[in-house]
């Protein structure tokens, strides 16, 4: 149920789906993974949107560098943990919903910890070897990956639902090379806001999710494109479940 | 063959029928940090092409 706060505070939001999606939103709990440009923008909107739980993990801390588009972090913060800020920025939009707020390293050894609970996972990453782990725990676990990534002007998005669509390895089989990436800020805003919409759409059963499909966003021809995906049957991630 | 490169250019390639990594090779891009779509769908790198197809080349961000 609703408090009349909540009622207030998410008026908008109930035009659009209603106070039982609303009290869907509270019941979902969801795990951020990274507290840096993308998730800045997918945990300031899921808080300010309402997602009931909120675990968010990061195990560095801010530096100067950051701050062109970790909105989470202010400069104040710089040399703190990042999740340390997150949660009181976080806490500061949304008092109404749980926070909690880890400095842990995503591994191997880790991730079924760090996810239990978890209705849903949103990849923030920064490299591809963390989301592949995230990948294999979804599949495990039956939850949907939101991904996202993104590099300068550019960003890709995709919903991953274990056994209705491709997988994150079905779609890209090999890890890019790790390199020091251009990043601005309003590309995370794009892609992170797309990642939040979708994870909205899943908790509402709304719409066309993005499975199957890999939305591309270009910033320097201000475009959308999408590529269709299929699941491969031979994929080394998938194919057992 | 028209083909869609990840600077937002476009090419157009005469080319018969050729295996994809190959183009790939031909036009200087490293295989590991692209996926190919063929006709909008991603395809393995070892899938052919031919004349009618229309190829994308995507750069893979890793960003966060
Ligand atoms: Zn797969």
């Amino acid at each position: 149920m609703l408090t009349d706060a909540e009622k207030s505070r998410y008026s908008r939001q109930i035009r659009l789906f209603g106070e039982e999606g609303q009290e869907k939103l509270k019941e979902t709990a969801v795990f951020i993974a990274g507290a840096g440009g993308l998730g800045s923008i997918v945990s300031i909107y899921m808080a300010a949107a309402g997602f009931g739980r909120i675990r968010i993990v990061d195990c560095d801390r801010v530096e100067l560098s950051n701050l062109n588009r970790q909105v989470l972090h202010w400069s104040d913060d710089v040399g703190r943990n990042k999740v340390e800020s997150a949660l009181e920025t976080l806490r500061g939009i949304n008092p109404e919903i749980e926070v909690e707020a880890l400095v842990e390293t995503i591994a191997k050894d880790s991730i079924d910890r760090l996810l239990e609970g978890s209705d849903l996972i949103m990849d923030a990453m920064d490299n591809f070897p963390t989301r592949y782990l995230l990948n294999q725990a979804a599949l495990r676990r039956g939850l949907p990956l939101f991904h996202g990534a993104i590099s300068g002007l550019q960003g890709q998005a995709a919903t991953i639902v274990p056994g209705r669509s491709a997988c994150l390895k079905c779609i890209f089989p090999r890890a890019p090379p790790a390199t020091t990436f251009p990043a601005f800020g309003a590309t995370c805003g794009v892609i992170g806001s797309i990642q939040v919409t979708e994870a909205m759409k899943y908790v509402l059963g709304r719409g066309q999710l993005l499975q199957n499909r890999l939305l591309l966003w270009d910033g320097l021809s201000a475009s959308m494109d999408e590529v269709v995906c299929e699941r491969n049957p031979g994929c080394e991630a998938c194919h057992e479940y | 063959m028209i083909i869609a490169l990840p600077d937002g250019s476009r090419k157009e390639m005469a080319v018969e029928n050729a295996r994809i990594q190959d183009l790939l090779r031909d036009l200087g891009i490293n295989p590991v940090e692209v996926i190919v779509a063929k006709n909008g769908r991603i395809v393995p790198e070892e899938e052919m092409a031919g004349c009618g197809d229309e190829i994308k080349v995507v750069r893979i961000v890793h960003g966060g």
